[in-house]
């Protein structure tokens, strides 16, 4: 298993540098012209680009650009270590930035992660109970509304509701916990939390659903019940058991793909966080900000693929990696 | 005489579906008596599978329709609450499985699924639960009990995994335990194995067996009582030599006919029943197996047959005069 | 709006003429005007105290807040209206009187020799630097922001205006400590500018904020473009909130200032060594300032609309903009005020069909303007352009309309009467039957309004036989890929034009000369007056095309390098103006290198706590300098200062 861990990291790094290559090719091939024109103001005398392209680095070769980028994500660079390099646009160091907005992702992603669990795993365990009663009806009307209603329309209609309107909950913004207190904190957080942990709620309450009406199927909970086990034991310990696992590797997967940002619900609520830094970088390309982004998100996904992988083998015991 | 175990009486399962009312048991009475292996047999559908289901209480189906009496010394099951169920089921009567690779939990270790059994009826710690599990699977005939507890059933072969599932039936010493089917899924060789070894077991332990098969063969030296069934009801009962060697039935000359002897030459091909059994659902009038009988005469189209007494523990149910059944066994079936 | 315009126009040529007779005589005897408006006596009466809150979408910074470099309106406004003090500032007003100079750290505009080729000011007393600098501003601190201007490192993005100009000026010293030799220093409150030639509208450039004091002993630090921007040292009456807490001792023991962070927020409180004595420009009314990014347009404008803001910057989402155009109650909350912003196609003088000036000409009376106007959101988005300056710039154009036409929805017959007379229409029906008018590229931006030009557009050429590939990037890419000479774009409507100051010297140099034509970073897009060496530097389509549209050499493009030459030397003042008004008259009717299309208007909404609303038209924000919020807020509760 060990070794097993240990090829896998190292197909990360492989997959990060084959991505960051990639992120670089985009950047240079894309827009037919020099990036340094951009940034050199209104009027870009010949002088100005290239005095411009020589503080940014992009006066160097390509492939030289990407070497040093490499070596200094691994051995850090002026501003510390990891080496995310600095803004074009701001002319400011990046790391603090980057490192922030990954904190406030960090915490978007949790708490939805921990909302919709909650949310969804019992909803579609009552409904695999009670197949086609009322509540099961109601359940999965709620999840069609769920996953069809999309982010930028939620969103907004709850900010208009629930803050313009009634007052009820405060505005956008994100107030971190240590220096507001924990209700500015929380109350803020709800509503983005909510918007985005609704899609995934339902999905998860379908799949729980799902996977639980045919777990129960199975011969063995035939056997457990045989064995005069309660139904409650039957349906959690081995109802539950196998039809969750499932959910476990969906949940990791998930969850790497929403730590490289949820761009629409940081927008819509203004939470300073990877997602929308990523939308800005790319439009005001910003190359190293664009490239940290990058690596963060596909990181965070390569990542989750390898820690679901791991955890399955402990969740399933007929998997075994050498 | 001494009190039956089990005694069943006029036992009716109907299912109500879309297509219409699935009288998958339609009538059934029977006993089990103390000590005693009785053999069920019939095909697919027959109802043999789903009386027994019943008597553990295991239709979970809510528009179930049940009638009828079971019987568990001295109390009706039907009639006692779920929660009295529970303490019967795996207690005083268990049920063991056709495949033993999908009965047993895939994610949990044979020991603990078997200590959770014992737990679930007596006041063990884990430890003690487990170690008595070790104790069943030595009894059950698996070596180096201890290392096998510790592993996941995936790590089984078929038949350690069949005697585990025994093991785990028998661990809390119940009075009856039904196997359905114990032997489908397991190599030839094995299913002797098998056997051997419920027979071996119900004498340590005391208990009766209820064999449920499809194959005649499979329960020729093991039953001391069988019942035939085709289509939610029996249609012969008796001892296995009555069953074997006086069939009074059509549909067991069938089965007899479908199978090899080895206690005779191999003269003709095997000769299988024509046709299929018959839908629950639109069950033929009259004698519900009319349809596939060679012997059939108008009144078998029109009465369901009773299931009448030939001698002794012996009863058939068809309408074939006594001496045209001798006649025809003796020329036709036990000729071949 | 043409009402209004003409007044504009006249109170323009008035305030023209005052200042005219401050600035230039032989002796200094008078000291000069001091500028359209006295500060002094105007305090009494507004709100003192409360803290402005603003909110962006992105700061959009282009030099890191850095003002050596700093090129972003916005920025300028913050410096000029709050935050530090040069020679010369301006009032915070709207009009042409907003876009002239008045003396701020200089006791007058400035006493320029006879031959127009030296500029002497001399410095009021006691103004001093905030915190932690603390100590008299004096001479050198200027000098030293045009050393700064001068060094290569620290890319002074309009450090043309300067370079070639002062006497010394090369934008490429390699340090900021390398004194510059047309600038002098006789004592801490003189100093003497020399410069090249005579250059009418210096005092406009002497008023921008790359010219401010800088105190050496912290900009001194930071030799990279932009870095400075985090320690901006105050000498307005507001400072940067933390200001307090740098620690200067040395360049090492420097750390970013608080109230500054380049990803989310800027916080400004009162600068305590701002003496208003020495102030008649600001009010200083409110007690702080302080603008949030939020990436919601939308829950800004919500905020604004339920007290949690106090004014916004920008043309509002569509939804918005119709309830201030609409709704009683938010009349007197929308304003809607001159841009100095022209927005414009422009036209490729190298590549066909636009090489062919009737080509051009009929562009300019096909395109349908009122339809772009209405499209990008009515009249609140500005005046239908109809000459390349606009009206608040160069007044002396109010009027001029060459290819006008009824409502100026475009007119089909003009059009055709102009396309007649080209090349490129064999048979003289007033529509281009050369292959050269099939799949014409045009670039655009690819969001609103931009995109809804797209149709409008494509019809209207389509009229006279130009068939358009229009392609929409976003706005970056869209103007990397026009100033890139090689890829020779036929017509584009992306871009638009700011002016830097009022001067139509900054507004037509770099557009329209050769110095503003490069291989990349062009700004002369139509490429006027660009020469062989040039086109063979930018490669080989470019020379190619060059050649075949110069016939080798043998016909020239047009140029108006001269005609500029001849202007900047005048004083500023009526001749001065007539001078680039006939400039302009000449690239629209001989030369036609666009189809201006807007005067691009600014808007600003306020809340109602906002008192004395003026608009500064020298950065085209609200005049920091003069409002009053009533909001009684302070910079503590809302950020802890």
């Amino acid at each position: 298993m060990v070794r097993y861990i240990i090829r896998r990291l190292l197909w990360v790094m492989v997959t990060l540098l084959v991505i960051t290559l990639l992120t670089y090719l985009i950047f240079f091939v894309m827009p037919p012209t020099d990036p340094a024109i951009n940034f050199a103001g209104k009027q870009p005398t010949e002088e100005l680009v290239a005095e411009v392209k020589r503080q940014f680095g992009l006066d160097k070769p390509l492939l030289v650009q990407y070497g040093l980028f490499v070596k200094r994500i691994f051995l850090g660079d002026e501003y510390g270590w990891p080496g995310l390099g600095f803004s074009f646009s701001t002319r400011s160091e990046l790391k603090p930035v980057i490192f922030e907005r990954l904190l406030i992702t960090v915490q978007l992603a949790l708490g939805a992660a921990i909302l919709w669990l909650l949310v969804g795993i019992p909803i579609g365990i009552l409904s695999a109970l009670r197949p086609r009663s009322i509540f099961d009806r109601f359940a999965m009307g709620f999840a069609l509304f769920g996953v069809s209603t999309p982010v930028f329309f939620l969103g907004p209609v709850m900010l208009y509701i629930f803050w313009f309107q009634l007052g009820w909950l405060p505005g956008s913004g994100f107030y971190p916990i240590g220096q507001y207190g924990f209700w500015e904190w929380f109350s803020h957080m709800i509503m983005p939390w909510t918007v985005l942990a609704l899609a995934f709620a339902a999905f998860y309450a379908r799949m729980t659903r799902g996977n639980l009406i045919e777990t129960m199927g199975e011969d063995y909970i035939r056997t457990a019940r045989a064995k005069g086990l309660s139904e409650r034991r039957v349906v959690l310990k081995h109802g539950l058991r196998s039809a969750l696992t499932p959910i476990v590797t969906i949940l990791g997967l998930d969850l790497g793909a929403l730590l490289g940002g949820a761009i629409i619900t940081e927008t819509v609520f203004n939470l300073q966080g990877l997602g929308n830094y990523a939308i800005q970088s790319v439009f005001s390309g910003d190359l190293y900000a664009i490239l940290d982004v990058t690596i963060i998100a596909a990181f965070f996904i390569t990542f989750a693929n390898l820690v679901v992988d791991v955890v399955y083998a402990f969740l399933d015991p007929r998997v075994r990696y050498t | 005489m001494p009190e039956p175990l089990l005694q069943v009486n006029d036992l009716k399962v109907h299912f109500p579906t879309d297509d219409g009312l699935v009288k998958a048991v339609d009538g059934v009475s029977f006993q089990v008596m103390p000590g005693e292996t009785l053999g069920v047999v019939g095909e697919s559908g027959s109802g043999k599978s789903v009386s027994f289901l019943t008597v553990m209480g295991l239709i979970t189906t809510k528009q179930a329709i049940i009638e009828g009496e079971v019987i568990f010394k001295g109390q009706d099951l039907l009639q006692i609450p779920q929660e009295e169920m529970r303490h019967v089921r795996g207690e005083k009567i268990s049920m063991i499985f056709q495949d033993p690779m999908t009965s047993l939990h895939p994610f949990y270790k044979v020991g603990s699924q078997i200590g959770e059994a014992i737990r679930a009826h007596q006041k063990v710690s884990k430890k003690e639960a487990f170690d008595q599990a070790v104790e069943m699977l030595q009894r059950v005939g698996i070596p180096k009990p201890e290392e096998r507890a510790n592993q996941y059933p995936h790590e089984f072969s078929g038949g350690m995994r069949q005697r585990a599932m025994i093991a785990m039936a028998l661990s809390l010493n119940p009075d009856l335990l039904i196997a359905d089917e114990p032997t489908t899924a397991l190599d030839v060789t094995v299913q002797a194995q098998i056997l051997d070894l419920i027979d071996r077991l119900r004498e340590e332990f005391n208990a009766s067996i209820v064999i449920i098969t499809h194959d005649l063969g499979v329960v020729a030296e093991h039953c001391d009582h069988l019942q035939v069934m085709y289509a939610g009801k029996i249609v012969e009962t008796g001892t296995a030599d009555d069953i074997y060697y006086h069939p009074h039935h059509p549909y067991a000359w069938g089965l007899l006919g479908s199978i090899t002897r080895l206690d005779e030459e191999q003269r003709e091909r095997l000769r299988p029943i024509k046709g299929l059994p018959p839908s629950l659902i639109f069950v033929p009038p009259g004698c519900a197996f009319h349809p596939r009988c060679p012997y059939a005469f108008d009144k078998c189209r029109v009465d369901v047959p009773e299931l009448l007494p030939v001698d002794g523990q012996h009863a058939a149910a068809c309408h074939l005069p006594l001496a045209d059944k001798q006649r025809i066994f003796a020329e036709e079936v036990a000729a071949r | 709006m043409k009402k209004h315009l003409t007044i504009v126009a006249l109170l323009a040529a008035l305030a023209l003429v005052a200042a005219a007779c401050g600035g230039d005589e032989e002796e200094p005897a008078e000291t000069g005007a001091t500028g359209a408006t006295g500060a002094t006596g105007e305090t009494a009466g507004f709100t003192q105290g409360g803290v402005v809150r603003e909110e962006l979408t992105d700061f959009g910074f282009t030099n890191g807040f850095d003002p050596t470099g700093e090129y972003l309106g916005t920025a300028w406004s913050w410096y000029q209206q709050m935050l530090i003090r040069g020679l010369l500032t301006y009032p915070g007003r709207a009009g042409a009187e907003g876009n002239l100079q008045v003396p701020d750290l200089a006791t007058d505009l400035g006493q320029v020799s006879a031959d127009g080729l030296t500029i002497t000011f001399t410095l009021k007393d006691g103004i001093m630097f905030g915190p932690p600098v603390n100590r008299e501003i004096t001479s050198q601190d200027i000098a030293f922001a045009f050393q700064r201007i001068n060094t290569e490192s620290l890319i002074a993005q309009y450090g043309n205006y300067y370079c070639g100009t002062i006497v010394g000026m090369d934008c490429s010293a390699k340090s900021q400590d390398e004194p510059i030799e047309g600038i002098e220093t006789p004592d801490d409150k003189t100093i003497v500018f020399t410069l090249e030639r005579p250059t009418g509208d210096m005092i406009y450039r002497l008023a921008q904020p790359a010219t401010y004091a800088i105190p050496q002993e912290v900009a001194g630090c930071f030799d990279k473009a932009g870095d400075y921007g985090r320690y901006l040292i105050a000498s307005g009456p507001y400072m940067i909130n933390g200001s307090d807490q740098l620690d200067i001792t040395s360049c090492d023991t420097l750390e970013p200032i608080s109230g500054y962070d380049p990803d989310k927020f800027m916080q400004l409180v009162r600068n305590p060594n701002w003496d208003p004595e020495t102030d008649d420009v600001r009010l200083a009314n409110f007690d702080g300032w302080v603008l949030n990014i939020n990436s919601n347009i939308e829950d800004s404008y919500n905020k604004l609309l339920n007290g949690e803001l106090d004014l916004l910057h920008g043309a509002p989402p569509a939804a918005f903009l119709q309830q201030y155009l609409t709704n009683p109650d938010l009349q007197d909350n929308f304003f809607s005020e001159e841009g100095d912003r022209t927005w414009y196609i422009t036209m490729n003088l190298l590549v066909p069909p636009f090489d062919d000036v009737n080509v051009r000409k009929a562009a300019n009376y096909i395109v349908d303007k009122a339809a772009m106007l209405q499209a990008t959101g009515g009249e609140s988005s500005g005046l239908i352009a109809t000459t390349i300056e606009p009206p608040s710039v160069l007044p002396d154009l109010a009027d001029y309309d060459p290819y006008a036409t009824p409502n100026s929805a475009g007119d089909v017959d003009l059009a055709k009467a102009a396309m007649a007379e080209s090349k490129y229409d064999s048979d003289g029906d007033g529509v281009c039957d050369d292959p050269v008018c099939d799949n014409v590229l045009m670039i655009n931006r690819n969001y609103e309004p931009w995109s809804e030009y797209t149709p409008i557009l494509q019809d209207n050429f389509a009229e006279i036989g130009i068939n358009l590939k229009i392609r929409e990037l976003d706005v970056s890419t869209a103007y990397t890929t026009i100033q890139t000479t090689e890829n020779l774009i036929p017509i584009a409507v992306n871009a638009g034009w700011g002016k830097d100051y009022g001067s139509p010297f900054g507004f037509n140099f770099f557009l329209f000369n050769t110095a503003g034509d490069s291989c990349e970073g062009s700004v002369n897009y139509s490429h006027i007056g660009m020469g062989e060496d040039l086109a063979k530097e930018c490669g080989p389509k470019t020379l190619a095309a060059w050649n075949a549209v110069t016939d080798n050499g043998a016909n020239p493009l047009p140029n108006v390098d001269a005609d500029m030459d001849a202007c900047v030397a005048l004083p500023t003042g009526p001749e001065y103006n007539a001078c680039w008004a006939a400039l302009d008259q000449k690239l629209m009717e001989e030369i036609v290198p666009w189809v201006p299309y807007r005067w691009g208007a600014a808007n600003i909404a306020i809340g109602d706590t906002v008192e004395n609303y003026q608009f500064d038209q020298s950065a085209g924000l609200i005049a920091y300098s003069q409002i009053a919020v009533t909001n009684g807020l302070t910079p503590e509760e809302l950020f802890g200062a």
